[in-house]
């Protein structure tokens, strides 16, 4: 019966674990390019949610056609705080490009707030179910699954087979190298930035098929932390390594949460989130590059 | 060490400034209330002005120090409320529960995060507080997420009347005390060995370690001074002024966020920065609270945005460009 659950529960937290990685690559794609971290993540999480809600609630169309949307609207906005903020503070102290990230964060979490209010919201797109006989998937996780680990082969070809992706990785490697060699440095990073904002608000609205309750302005914070322990299980720096982050946080998350369950007189559900924080501060302390990789 | 006055004349705007603010609050009808608030925010911005004016890192844990102060306050007064003869003993009590709760905290939190860098010891802090109201919720420690209510003992021990100062004037003028205590080691710090090494670790870290100054043993130094700080305040301005204590709310990131503006906005690792920051911030939140309320952060995180890339030295910062060389030069710092 045990055994049962916790199977159960570790194949939904592979499936999340997906969409915790790919939600986890503009993150890590922000810090492996331009060395920001951007500490308002979990914020542009939130819009792709609401960009998800609002899709479907009142115009019912359906998430997956929200998913370009999402990305559209999560360039633009990348590349507004790009040119408006994240540009001037690049040669500055980490602690500016730090604030201003934080800042940005805010700012999103007050304007949705502003427009929608701030009680929790959900919607409900009924498309069947698969029985797998120790647990019941939904078929919109499965979508949300399946999209996840789509955009992530996608950008993997674009890094390796296009120009800008080549521009891109060269930066990563080294910057001043880059711009001897004819690389636009600048237009890489405002690229970059727009992109990687662009993912993590796709991400969203792919967060919202697994979970489609809860939505809210402040359901952002929870999803920064996670993020940051994922990026970090895969050396911040790379896109791919967070998204296998992503699945080894996923099986982690939901294996420890079925453990949790079994200490009679506590909170598993607020016990989790604890172990994910002291996760975080094992790894930079043992493996500050990540288990991936050697080096 | 001689002790020479002429190093400590800095401290005298800054006294005068809370001073002021006693005054006004006392004797003025119905200030009390804003003097209460702009204190703790200036005290908020004092306290953890030692830790990122200093160093230069951004703990954006530092709201969980807060919070674990709170704790010790209601620990001592709820656990000592029944022995005979402390009195307001308990009080003190609290407050060495607060500090002691608070630099243990700080310490298990620094002995990992301080090892990190910038931005890796950015992402280890955003968690502590997060990662410590979870732990209080989860395993159900100290009442878990009902919290502690703690009115009554207070009535028991010191009456109804007393209890009732202690809350509504007592706490803000200890909110206060706490301010000018952190000024005061601001200004100690600043004056010594250890606020050169802070300076040198801030401007470069790598050129500091290769000059032979242990820069991790100074940034624990600052790193538990605040914390410790914020501990007291934790336990004055929340636990002593409003007798309860719920996870959710002390272990708030938005408290971080104001004391983060609050320094920034007056000028971060200046000793008059975060009076200058609370006022600025303390006068104009209360009076958008009336104007618009619940849109605060609204305004303030574009401002945050302005700040950070067209003025990073903050008020102070440029006044301090305006006054240099004339006589008020050696009373701002």
């Amino acid at each position: 019966m045990f055994l049962e659950q916790l199977i159960g529960n570790l194949l939904q937290g592979l499936v999340l674990g997906a969409i915790y990685g790919m939600a986890t690559m503009g993150l890590s794609l922000i810090f492996g390019v331009l060395k920001v971290v951007n500490v308002g993540h979990g914020a542009f999480i939130m819009v792709g949610a609401f960009i998800a809600l609002w899709m479907f609630n009142a115009l019912g169309i359906i998430p997956i056609l929200a998913i370009p949307v999402a990305l559209v609207v999560g360039l633009g906005l990348g590349f507004i705080f790009y040119y408006s903020a994240i540009r001037k503070l690049l040669s500055g102290p980490e602690l500016a490009s730090l604030l201003a990230t934080f800042s940005m964060g805010v700012l999103l979490e007050e304007v949705i707030k502003l427009i929608f209010g701030s009680e929790f919201r959900g919607y409900n797109w009924p498309v069947g179910k698969i029985d797998l006989g120790v647990t019941v998937l939904p078929m919109t996780k499965l979508y949300a699954c399946v999209g996840s680990i789509l955009v992530a082969v996608l950008l993997y070809i674009w890094f390796r087979k296009t120009r800008a992706g080549s521009a891109m990785r060269s930066v990563v490697e080294d910057s001043a190298g880059a711009r001897v060699c004819g690389v636009n440095v600048g237009g890489v990073y405002a690229l970059s930035f727009a992109l990687g904002i662009g993912l993590t608000v796709v991400s969203g609205v792919l967060l919202t098929m697994f979970i489609p309750v809860g939505i809210n302005p402040y359901m952002g914070g929870g999803y920064t932390l996670k993020a940051f322990v994922i990026a970090v299980l895969g050396g911040l720096a790379s896109p791919y390594g967070a998204f296998f982050g992503g699945v080894v946080f996923g099986l982690l998350e939901n294996g420890s949460y079925t453990l949790f369950a079994l200490i009679p007189n506590v909170e598993p559900f607020a016990l989790t989130r604890f172990f994910s924080f002291v996760m975080l501060l094992v790894i930079l302390l043992i493996r500050p590059t990540g288990l991936l990789r050697t080096k | 060490m001689r002790f020479r006055p002429g190093k400590y004349l800095p401290l005298l705007p800054v006294w005068a400034a809370y001073l002021a603010m006693f005054l006004v609050g006392k004797y003025m009808p119905g200030m009390w209330e804003l003097v209460a608030m702009l204190a703790f925010y200036c005290a908020l911005g004092q306290a953890f002005n030692v830790f990122l004016g200093m160093t230069g890192y951004v703990d954006f844990g530092y709201v969980a120090f807060l919070g674990v102060g709170t704790y010790g306050m209601a620990l001592g007064i709820t656990r000592f409320a029944h022995v005979d003869g402390i009195g307001f003993g308990i009080i003190v009590i609290g407050l060495v529960l607060a500090v002691v709760m608070a630099t243990l905290l700080s310490l298990a939190v620094g002995a990992v995060a301080l090892r990190l860098r910038g931005a890796y010891f950015a992402i280890a802090t955003i968690g502590v507080n997060e990662g410590f109201r979870y732990l209080i919720e989860g395993a159900r420690i100290w009442n878990g997420s009902e919290g502690m209510i703690f009115m009554g003992e207070l009535n028991d021990v010191f009456g109804r009347q007393v209890a009732s100062v202690l809350s509504t004037f007592w706490a803000d003028v200890f909110v206060l005390v706490i301010a000018a205590l952190a000024a005061l080691v601001t200004l100690i710090y600043m004056r010594s060995k250890i606020g050169y090494a802070l300076t040198a670790l801030r401007e470069d870290e790598d050129a500091a370690k290769v000059m032979g100054i242990n820069v991790t043993k100074f940034k624990i130094i600052a790193f538990i001074t605040s914390a410790s700080l914020a501990g007291l305040l934790g336990a004055a301005a929340w636990a002593l002024k409003t007798p309860y204590v719920f996870p959710p709310e002390v272990f708030e990131i938005h408290y971080t966020v104001e004391a983060i503006i609050i320094v920034l906005l007056g000028g971060a690792g200046t000793l008059i920065g975060p009076i200058v920051g609370g006022l600025i911030y303390g006068i104009s939140k209360y009076y958008l609270a009336i104007i618009l309320p619940g849109f605060q952060l609204l305004i303030f995180a574009p401002i945050i945005i302005v700040i950070i890339v067209m003025f990073p030295e903050g008020v102070v910062g440029m006044v301090k460009d305006k006054i240099r060389g004339t006589a008020l030069d050696k009373y701002i710092l």
